[in-house]
Parts: C-alpha cells; structure tokens; sequence
C-alpha cells in the first residue's frame, strides 16, 4: 500500500511539473510579448524578440540568430518550415497571425501570398542599388538570393559508364541511356520541379502554355524518370547515393551535398537554364509590437553582413546585394547561360501547367517499380 | 458518501444519501416509514430490442411477486424464461421496460445497483482476479469507507465464518472451485446486506459439492436472515433451499408457492412435468361431485372418481388431463387399475423405474425399496393403480412426455 | 426526470403492447435518466464528450468547411472533382489496396510476435517484446532510409553483398515492407494484451478434448483473439492510409491520397481540394471501422470469467516453438538491421560516402538540439498519461456503460486517428487560432494533437481487453457498492494495465515521433526535435537525422522502462491480508465501541 501511494505521489508530481513547465512555457511567450511592448512605451515600439516562419536550411538559422542579435539585441525565434508548408501555414493562420516575416522560399511562394492579401509591402533602403530585375515592383517582397538550376551526377556512377558523359544539356536527360537514371521532384510539391518545369517551357515554347515541344520534352524526360520526389533536394540525395545517375535540382542545394563528400558532380545546361529568386517578406497584420523588429531583420538579411553569411555557412547561396562576398566554389548567374526567367508568368500559370503536367506527363499510371 | 456503517442501518433504511435522493423525486409517490427488506415486483415487464434490431422480444412479462423479509425465494425455469433478467432488474443491472421494483417499500426504479444495498452472488463467482481473497471479501466494506478496523473485523468475522480465513492471503486462482465460491459467498453476504441475490451459484460445481455448499447457503441464509432471490434451473436445488418457488416460463409467472405446494399442486402440466416427473392421462370431464371429480379415460371404460383434483375448472364433456407422479402408482400382477405391458425396467439402486404400456399412455412408474417389493421383468402383464388422493386434473396441454 | 419513471407504470402499457418504438425510446430516456442518478459518471461522460468536441469535432467541422468553400462560399466543386478525376480516383484506390495489404501483413507479424511471447516457453521473450515494440519509436521515413540504404540501387546488401545493380526499392512492394515494418508493433500490442489475458483452460479443454495444437489454434485461440485481430487490423489499417513520410520517401509513383493531400496543400496552396481529399480518405477508414464494430457486436469474446483458474504451462513442443523462434528471429534480424544501420549512421562521417567513425554528430545535436528534445520530452510526458488514461475511460464507458450517444463518442474519437496530419494541423489552425479559443504557439495545442491523435490506439487496445472480461466483474464491484470511478479505478484500470500500457507507451513514443501533425502547430519556444530531424533529412544531413533518432530512441526506452515500472506499482495486484495482530487489534477495537 505504501509503495502504491509513493508511485502515486511520484506520478501525480511529474504531471504537476511537467505541466507546471510546459504552462510556464505558454506564459514565457506571452510574457515576453507583453513586457517588451510595456516596457518601450516611449520609443518606437521595438519588441526583444522576432517571430519568423522560413524555409532557409535548419543549419543556417543560427549563424543568422547571432549576428542579429549582436546587431540589434533582438532575439531571433525561428520555426522552420518547406516553402510550401510556410504559405500553408501563413494562410492558415491569417485570422491571427503569429510570425512578423516570412523568409525563405523562391518568389512564386511570396507572389502567391501577396494574391491573397497576406503580405505588406516593405521597401528596404538597402535594395536600393539592387539589381532591378531580381526586385518585386510592389514592394511586396524583397529578394534575398538567387539559384540557378544544375545537374547533380554521380562521377562514381559515370566512372561505371565510361561510354557516358555527364549531361550539360537539358537534351541529353532525355537520352535512352538515361533510362530510370534522371531524378526529379513533382512540379506540384517543389518549386524548384515547377522552375525547371516553366523554364522548359519558356525555353522551348516561348511561354505558350500548349507548346508541343516543351511537353514532348517533359514527355521524354519522363520516361527516363525513376520517381517524382516531394521535396525539391531529394533528387540530389537520389544521386549522392547512386540510386540515380543524374538528380536536377538547385545547384546550391547539390554544392551543399558535395561539400558533405557525397560522390557528385555539378554541371548545368548548356542550352539555358532556369533561376529562382529567394524571398523575405512582412506578413499582414504580424504581432503588431514585432513591426519595427520585422523591418530591421528584413534590412539585415538584405544588408552586407547578412548577405555575407551565404559565404561564411557554406550555403553556395548567390548573394543578391551586389556588395556582398560571393564565397569560394559559388556559381554566380553571369558564369552561366541563365534564361530570362519570367516568375509573373510561372506564378500566374501554375495551377494550369501543373494540371497538364499531370495530365499529360505524369498520369501516374506508369508506376515505375 | 455517507453510507451507513452498522448491519442494521443497511438492512432498514438503506443508505441515506439514496433515501433522501429517492425522496425529492419520486417521495410523492411511497411513503418511507416501513424498515421491511422484503422486495415486491409489481407488473414487471421488460422488453429487448432483438438483436437484429428489427423487433423486440419480450424477456419478462408483467411479473408480480412479493418476497417476505427473510424469506428465501427460487426463481426457477428453463433458460431463456425471464429469471435472470428478473434478477437482473432487482439488482439493478437491467430496468424494468414498465412496472415498478421496491426494495424494502422504497421504489428502487431510480436507484443505481450500488446504492441499492444488495448483493449478488455471480454464476460463474466474478472474483477479482488482482486481488487477494482477503482484499475481495473487503471489498465492499471498502467502498463503504468504513473504518479501518472495522473493515478488519468483520472481514474477519465472514472469512471465519465461511471457513476461508487461511486463505486470506492466496488469490482467487489459488483456489479450488469450492473455495471460490465460499470466497463469493463471504463477499456478497459481508456487506450485511438488505437483499441477497443468486444467480445459479452452484452451477460450476460437481454434483457432491454443489449438495454441500446448497446446504451450507441455505443454512447461512437462515442464519443471517436475509432475503434473498435465488435463481436456478435445477429443480432440485430449488426444492432444497427454497422458502418459496417461483416458476417461469417464456417470461411469463406460472405458478408459486412453497415447495410442497408446487409439487402437489401444480396447476398446469409444464409446472407439473418441470418439477419432479409426472403422467399425464387424457380424459373427459363428466361431472363434479362435491370436491371430487368424475372422469372418464378413453378406451378404459370406467369412471374415475378424484377427489383431489385442484382447482382448475372444466366443463361437463370437456377434455382434461390427469397429471401424476410416478411414485403414486402401484404395479401389480393382477387386481386393480389399468391393465399394460412392462417395456422398460431400470433399476436405481434406491427404486426400479417401470415404463408400462396401457392402452391410453405410455406410464413411468417408481417402485421404492426393490429390495423388498415385487420386481417386474419386461414383457410383463401388468395392472397399474393410481393413488386416487394424490391424481390432479389439470387442462390437457399435456407435453410430450419424454 | 422521475416523471419518465412514473409514467412506466400508467395502466395499459404493460402487458399487450404492440411492439413498437415506444419503449425503445423510453430505454434510451431511462439511459440518460439512470445517467443523472450517478453524477460521476455524468460528469465523465459530459467531461469527454466536450473535449471530443472541442478537440476533434470542431477541427474536423471545420475541416470540412474548408473543403466544402471557395472564396465564394458553399461549393460541391471540389468533392466532384474529388470523385470524377481519374487521377484521384486512383490514388484512391492504390490507398486502399495498400492499406489492406499492410493491414494484414502488419497483424501476421504481430501476432506471430505477441503468441510467441505470451503463448508459449520460447527462449527470449523478453527480447522479442522489446524488438517487437522498437519500430515504433523512430519516425518511420527513417525506416524508410535504412531500406534505401540497405535494399537501393547503391544499398550494403543488394549492391555491397549481392552485386545486383539495378535494385529498385520504390514503389508497392517497398511500401509494403517499409510500412509493414512500421505498423506491426501496433498490432503486437494490441495483440498482446489480448492473448495474455486469454483464459489457458479454454485452450486446455480444447486440448483435453483430443484436439491437435493446431487445431486448438484455428478453433479456439484464433477465434477468441478476433476482437484483437479485428482491432489491429483497423489500426494499421487508418495508419497506412494515413502515413505520408513512408510514401512520400519510398512510394515511387504510387501514391497515396494522403501524399497527394500534402501535395496539393502545400505544393499547390490548395487547402480545399487538400481536404476535401482527407476527407475522401475518411470514408474508407470510417466504413472499416464501422464494419469491426458491427462484427464485433454480433460475437462475444468473454475468457476473463471472474471464474479463475489455475495457472499452467505453456506451449513448449519443440516442432511449435521452433518455428515461431525462427520467425521471431527473422523478424528481429530485420529490425536489428533497420536500425543497425541508423546507429551506424549516426557514428560515421558523411552516411553512405565516408565510414569513419565519429562523434561529430551528436555533439552537434547536443548543442543544437538540447532544447528541442527537451521540449518534446515534456510534451511526449504530458500526453501520454493524458492520452493513455483518457484512452482507458473512453474504452470503459463505450463497453460498459449506456448513455446517449455512445457510438458518436467511439467515432468522434477515432477521426482524429485517421485523417493526414497535415490536414489536422489545418482543422487545428483554423479552430486554435482566434479567441475564444486562442491556443496557437502553446503547448496545449501540441499535446491536444498528441493526445486526440494517438488515443485510438489505447481505447482499441482496452476495447478489445474489456470485451473478454465478464460484465459480472464489474457488476460485483458495482453491487458490493462501488461507485462508476471506484469501480474503475480498483477493478477496471488494474485488469486493463496491460492495454493502459500499451496506450501509454504508444502515446509517448508517438508525441515524441510525430512530423506532419504538428508542422503547423509548432512555435518557436515549442519546436520539436522531429521536426528538425525532418529537415535535417530534407538537407541532406542524413547522418546529423540518425544523431537525433538515436539519442530519441536511448530517451524513449528509457521512458517505457520508467512507464512500465509506474504501471506496475500502480495497478499491481493488491495481495493485502491484515497479520493476525492487526485483526485482534481491530476486534478488540470493535468490541469496545459496542
């Protein structure tokens, strides 16, 4: 009996703690919030600390949570999310949001929740000598780095197959030799699957929707296709472990595997290829006391020393802020025959493009097993 | 909770918290001055949807009973005749589809099964298979919140009682069948409750045991005097310990009286073929005369005069059939009654068993100490003569007698 | 209230009534009126019912909002589209084909594991209990990732071993054993519990009667563990229908409605059509459950009689044992080896490239992680009794009690179970995030999630436990005077500890595993360390991932150790017998008073 009430006083007393700390946790948000917003009554209203949705990698977050807390003294907080997941989350929650910024994540996600009303615009001083081309002319959004895309080749998997050659075409992925050797995600879950996607068919149909040859194309890729990953990086990974010859994906998301010492080689197509552009913006109507703190995080992520932290992560990120260092083994876009890559018109088109991809490329009846 | 905590306060005015509840809802109704523990059914009817969904059946229909305080009462029947579910709805486990339940004159109908002050002896024990015997026989007192010590003591008391107190510390799987069913016993009877009730207790028991522990819990009964509702579907059984039997069939009251009654007096053929055996004789009703009745049995061309036979009416010329029990009849080689073959002798030991042909039925006849009397081979001519006193005249619905 | 009762006794009613819905509706107001008279019962009753409310109804309303409107408001569009695009249509149909057949891939494996180890005088039980419960406590895509790094193209075994080049592990068949793999130990559990509870004599009498064991299994032991077998059979069922991470890694171009629904949620910011999909999948679950409680209903099950029996000994033929070890061992070889490679994965530099050994990786979890395990920890703590009790309640007053909408208390709580979790983070936003109910950035919403998500698998496993003991025992309780809690607490629960722990160690291990389910509930101050391993996964980082699965799995073991010891000293059987002074003590004591 004695025993029984001892393990009963333990139980009830790790439920009292636990709970006791996980309400301090609940009241530790709140508290925060409030006292910062009592206690700058006065000055402009700048709360201690940032809540922001990204989409950046987990592994670069907290380079960033140090610089802008040694420059500002606000603490970063951070939850991390795919770029689809953030718009999904940003929507869901509009009634009440609970981020001040949304970073992270190429510009079609940004133009998509600017349709819904769901950023405000913010011009930050510093993209002043920006590149105009990389800039949203509302000032809904602000870019942040750019990507080209590549061709992840396993040199290991080449080396089995000396009569092959890595591709540097988007030709030659669609090669028979190819067969269930090329690695791609979905254009309906990557944005980086969507961006090659509309720069086939901007290279090769001229932005008409039906052009024949950029769906034969997509057609004839599909064939070599051995699955449509969700994720955009997937594809690398399928080719860092050899379960494909070739992943496509962004080249610095292949560098990034590269450096890890997986057995990839990076290459890109010759004939042209796509970009994205990655993006930071306010969220409408963000915890009004993390404004001023939302438009200074926004300036730094934009500012030299943020741009500079692409180098110092080894993310192979390309700095937009023509100032900022363009780190060791960066492909920068003038290096590459880059398209003239139209994000309104991939942005305005994609539930459409994706429906016929669906429906003309991949119906899904080819189960490739 | 404010239960009670002596015997007596249990037994007359059950709990007060449920005393007084009963009273601000349905108080208008009874009055509460009454300290009986008798339990009095009154037009009990309880109907289940069948299982199918479509229709309902009627388990129970329109019972009325009364048990005395103190009074032990067997609900007997086949299965499936309603006796369980009665008992069912005394607990409380089953509520009554329309008519009204008072335990000692208080309308239980609002009265959950733990508030009702009875207990319950299960068919197949219903021990507490994580607990010591000690812990199950304490159980109720426990939920009771009684003090410590007295919880101790009068566990003690019922386990000495019951002749378990060495097993206190085994569990129930520790024990043999018997065993348990005194640990059973010990925990419904601990909680000195108002009404105790049975459902086929001895059921799992070999024949030798369950006499005994029959014995036993009639003799505690008595002892404790609680009332108590029994149910079985051994007839035997309920002869042994009952007070009074009450008989059902198809959810239906058929007949109830104490145990001699039932057997001497059984008003209808299933009543008299259930309890003990019995043969049945189609005849014609001819006339009454004072108590007695005249009868003419078909193909025997005499008149019968019963002096005894019961209280069911007939009308002159109608069918009836004459109910008696195989040991009311003598067997002779020659001399009085109807003449037969013998196409079966069984002998028992204690008595032969005769199954004579006649020309009207097929009779099963009891001869006693065979050691003594007359014995009959098959093949035999016969005479068989009814003990007139004890012949009843009953509707001639007479079953097939097997 | 009374005046229902009275009204019984009106003449008239009683004895010629044509049968008819009268009394039927009266038995349903008696239900509810015998409910007001037991005030705890009451209380408990209404208690769930508003949490299920709160919780699962009025996310799942407005789930269904959402697929039921455009900006416009009310639209059928998307469920016709749903139902008339064969590209949905498929998917639908390739979900149901693969849940079926994991559904009984996944319960042969369970049941092979949970009559090995309770039937039987096999060697090692106790190992083959803790390696039939591991793959439960790891997010399942790292199954995923063992397979591909095992079977794959480049895979140790297919590759290194067997040289064969062109190994394909994407697609059904991969499917099926990854999620197999993932989702037997479900129905272990639930197994377990069930034939650990079976009453040997049944078996016995069997026996006796002349009958081979494996006739016995077919006629006897097969039949009584059903309820069970049904049970985990819906379980794995809902689960692989709703599992996203094992398609979405390994399903090649199979794909299932819930990846299509992640797809189209987040890929194409199609929150309508992503839920009107969840709820597409709901109709299969729904009818499979609908379809175990109506068989179910037609059969009972009672072994735990009240009417004890001596204990005896379990199977030991050499020629039933042998081959049962060998499975279990097969079973467990694989097991060792899914997870072998993870913890491989976690000491070496760069997973499948590099093999050296290092410790790199967790100390990069350690300093980066700390927290966020911590904060999964203390949720996984506060669910799981919470999920794990209220599991046991919801069980008890489903099959013991009658109350007025008990059957929408059993439903209510299973949809949660069985919708993808990203649409029940959408139900959960769209409910949590506005006042009155504002609960978004706190743990509350977190371990609601956990607990209404994973109960299921605790009330099925207490179902499927309370419907093989006899209502008598809980009727003595209750006539020997115990109240509705009493009884539960001292007869109920105890005789239910083993399905108690089952709920509370699958509760547990999947607060402290979940991803999808919580993507959008998650805040800064409450991340969760699954949500990290799943970026980590996504950067490629595989090696950093299996850092953290492996430090989850050293925390999760150690607290289904601390949960099986708690359980134990709580719900222990109560072996009381006052000593001989005591009584003396205690007569004397009476005497005096009187």
């Amino acid at each position: 009996m004695k025993t029984r009430k001892i393990a009963l006083a333990l139980v009830s007393a790790a439920i009292a703690l636990t709970s006791v700390s996980a309400l301090a946790g609940c009241s530790k948000d709140s508290n925060q919030g409030g006292t910062s917003a009592a206690g700058d009554t006065n000055e402009p209203k700048v709360s201690k600390t940032l809540t922001v949705y990204t989409a950046m990698s987990e592994d670069e977050l907290p380079a960033y949570a140090t610089a802008f807390k040694e420059a500002t003294g606000i603490t970063l907080e951070t939850v991390r999310l795919s770029a689809g997941e953030m718009v999904t989350r940003i929507k869901a929650e509009k009634a009440n949001p609970q981020a001040a910024v949304a970073w992270g994540g190429a510009t079609d996600s940004y133009i998509n929740l600017q349709k819904d009303g769901l950023l405000d615009q913010y011009t930050s001083p510093v993209t002043a000598n920006f590149e105009k081309q990389f800039l949203d002319p509302d000032g809904y959004w602000s870019p942040i780095y750019v990507g080209a895309i590549g061709f992840a080749c396993n040199h290991e998997w080449f080396a089995e197959h000396p009569d092959l050659k890595e591709p540097t075409s988007w030709a030659e992925l669609t090669s028979p030799d190819f067969k269930g050797e090329i690695a791609m995600a979905h254009p309906s879950t990557s944005g980086m699957a969507y961006t090659v996607l509309a720069t086939i068919l901007q290279l090769m149909g001229g932005q008409d929707v039906n052009s024949q040859e950029s769906w034969d194309y997509m057609k004839a890729l599909n064939a070599n296709i051995t699955q449509y990953s969700k994720a955009g990086s997937a594809p690398v990974q399928a080719a860092a472990m050899g379960e494909v010859a070739v992943g496509v994906s962004f080249a610095h998301d292949i560098m990034k595997v590269i450096a890890q010492g997986y057995p990839l080689d990076l290459t890109f197509p010759s004939d042209g290829t796509g970009t994205e552009v990655g993006a930071i913006a306010l969220i409408h109507n963000g915890p009004a006391d993390e404004r001023t703190a939302a438009e200074m995080f926004i300036d730094f992520v934009l500012s030299v020393d943020g741009q500079d932290l692409y180098a110092t992560n080894n993310t192979f990120r390309v700095p937009v802020n023509p100032d900022a260092e363009v780190g060791e083994g960066m492909v920068t876009l003038d290096q590459l025959k880059v398209i003239d890559y139209d994000a309104e018109w991939a942005g305005e088109n994609k539930t459409n493009l994706i429906e016929m991809f669906q429906q003309m490329v991949d119906d899904g009846s080819n189960v490739k097993s | 909770m404010t239960t009670t905590d002596t015997i007596a306060a249990v037994k007359t005015t059950s709990t007060p918290s449920a005393t007084s509840k009963t009273a601000g809802t349905v108080g208008s109704l009874k009055d509460f001055s009454s300290q009986s523990s008798g339990v009095r059914l009154v037009d009990i009817t309880k109907v289940f949807p069948t299982p199918e969904g479509t229709g309902e059946t009627i388990a129970v229909n329109n019972v009325n009973l009364d048990v005395e305080d103190g009074e032990l009462v067997t609900l007997l029947g086949p299965s499936g005749c309603g006796k369980t579910t009665t008992l069912r709805m005394v607990s409380g486990f089953e509520y009554p589809s329309a008519g009204h339940i008072y335990i000692g004159n208080r309308d239980v109908a609002n009265v959950p099964p733990n508030k009702r002050g009875i207990a319950m002896v299960f068919q197949s024990y219903a021990l507490f298979p994580h607990m010591s015997i000690w812990e199950n026989v304490a159980y109720g007192l426990r939920t009771r919140k009684l003090p410590k010590e007295e919880v101790i003591a009068r566990t003690d008391k019922v386990l000495k009682l019951m002749d378990i107190a060495q097993y206190q510390r085994r569990f129930p799987n520790q024990l043999s069948g018997g065993q348990q069913q005194r640990v059973a016993l010990a925990r419904a009877v601990v909680i000195e409750p108002a009404v105790l009730l049975f459902d086929e207790p001895l059921s799992n028991l070999d024949a030798k045991l369950r006499e005994r522990m029959r014995d036993e819990l009639r003799s505690l009964q008595q002892r404790l005097g609680i009332t108590s509702i029994y149910v079985t579907h051994d007839q035997a059984e309920a002869m042994a310990i009952s007070d009074r039997v009450v008989i059902m069939k198809d959810g239906n009251l058929v007949q109830a009286g104490s145990p001699e009654d039932i057997y001497e007096y059984p008003t209808s053929t299933f009543v008299a073929n259930f309890i003990g055996k019995a043969n049945f004789v189609t005849a014609t009703f001819v006339r009454k005369d004072g108590p007695a009745a005249i009868v003419r049995v078909p193909g025997e061309d005499v008149e019968l005069v019963i002096p005894k036979p019961g209280k069911i009416e007939f009308k002159e010329g109608a069918r009836c059939c004459l109910a008696f029990r195989p040991e009311h009849v003598a067997l002779s080689r020659s001399g009085q009654g109807f003449p037969g073959q013998v196409t079966r002798a069984t002998y028992f030991g204690d008595m032969v068993e005769y199954v004579v042909e006649t020309k009207t039925a097929s009779l099963t006849i009891e001869v006693n100490n065979p050691q003594i009397s007359e014995r009959f081979a098959v093949g035999d001519m016969v005479h068989a003569a009814l003990d007139m006193d004890c012949v009843r005249l009953l509707a001639d619905d007479a079953p097939v007698v097997e | 209230m009374s005046s229902v009762a009275v009204s019984a006794l009106e003449p008239g009613i009683a004895p010629d009534r044509s049968p008819g819905k009268k009394v039927s509706s009266k038995t349903g107001m008696k239900s509810l009126n015998r409910l007001v008279r037991q005030p705890i019962l009451l209380i408990t009753v209404l208690s769930v019912f508003v949490l299920l409310f709160i919780f699962v109804v009025l996310p799942m309303f407005n789930v269904i909002k959402i697929a039921f409107s455009d900006e416009n408001g009310f639209t059928w569009d998307y469920l016709i589209k749903g139902l008339s695009k064969p590209v949905y249509q498929r998917t639908f149909l390739r979900s149901i084909i693969l849940g079926v057949i994991v559904a009984f891939t996944s319960t042969a494996v369970g049941y092979l594991f949970a009559f090995a180890t309770t039937r039987t005088e096999m060697k090692g039980k106790k190992f083959f209990n803790i390696m039939a419960t591991l793959p439960i406590i790891s997010p399942p895509f790292v199954v995923s990732l063992s397979i591909i790094f095992l079977f794959g193209r480049q895979g140790l075994i297919t590759r290194g071993l067997l040289g064969i080049k062109d190994a394909n592990v994407y697609g059904l068949p991969g499917l099926v054993v990854v999620q197999t793999m993932s989702f037997f130990p479900v129905a272990y559990m639930t197994l377990r519990g069930i034939l650990m509870s079976l009453d040997d004599s049944v078996e016995d009498a069997a026996f006796s009667m002349g009958a081979s064991r494996g006739r016995i299994f077919r006629t006897v032991t097969l039949p009584l563990t059903m309820p069970g077998i049904i049970s985990a059979l819906l379980l794995v069922f809902i689960q692989s229908m709703e599992d996203f991470s094992n398609p979405a890694v390994i399903g090649g171009g199979f794909s299932t409605l819930s990846v299509d629904a992640y797809r189209i949620i987040n890929g194409m910011n199609d929150m309508n059509m992503g839920c009107m999909l969840a709820i597409m999948l709901l109709a299969p679950t729904v009818c499979a459950y609908l379809l175990q409680k109506y068989w179910m209903r037609k059969k009972s099950f009672v072994t735990v009689s009240g009417k004890p029996t001596q204990a005896r000994r379990k199977l030991h033929e050499k020629h039933i044992v042998y081959p049962l070890f060998a499975g279990c061992c097969f079973f467990t070889g694989v097991i060792i080896l899914l997870y072998g490679t993870v913890l491989m994965g976690a000491f070496v530099q760069t997973w499948g490239v590099n093999y050296v050994l290092t410790l790199k990786h967790f100390s990069y979890v350690l300093t980066l992680g700390a927290g966020v395990i911590k904060n999964s920890v203390i949720l996984a703590a506060v669910a799981a009794p919470i999920g794990g009790f209220l599991g046991m309640v919801i069980a008890y007053l489903t099959v013991r009690q009658r109350f007025p909408g008990r059957r929408l208390m059993e439903i209510a709580s299973m949809l949660m179970f069985a919708i993808p979790g990203i649409v029940s983070c959408i139900g959960y936003v769209a409910t949590f995030n506005t006042k009155p109910l504002l609960l978004t950035g706190t743990a509350v919403i977190l371990v609601a999630t956990f607990t209404f998500r994973n109960i299921p698998v605790a009330i099925e496993s207490g179902t499927s436990t309370l419907l093989q003991i006899d209502t008598s025992i809980d009727e003595a309780a209750t006539i020997s005077g115990a109240g509705t809690w009493y009884s539960f607490r001292t007869i109920t629960l105890p005789m239910l500890r083993n399905a108690f722990l089952s709920g509370l160690t699958y509760s547990f291990v999947r607060a402290m595993t979940a991803v999808s389910a919580v993507i959008l509930l998650i805040s800064p101050h409450w991340n969760l360390a699954t949500t990290k391993v799943f970026a980590l996964f996504e950067a490629s980082q595989f090696s950093d991932a299996a850092a953290y699965v492996v430090i989850m799995i050293v925390i999760i073991l150690a607290a289904m150790g601390i949960i099986n010891l708690l359980v134990n000293l709580l719900l222990k059987p109560r072996a009381k017998a006052p000593s001989a002074e005591a009584v003396e003590a205690a007569l004397q004591a009476q005497g005096s008073s009187k």
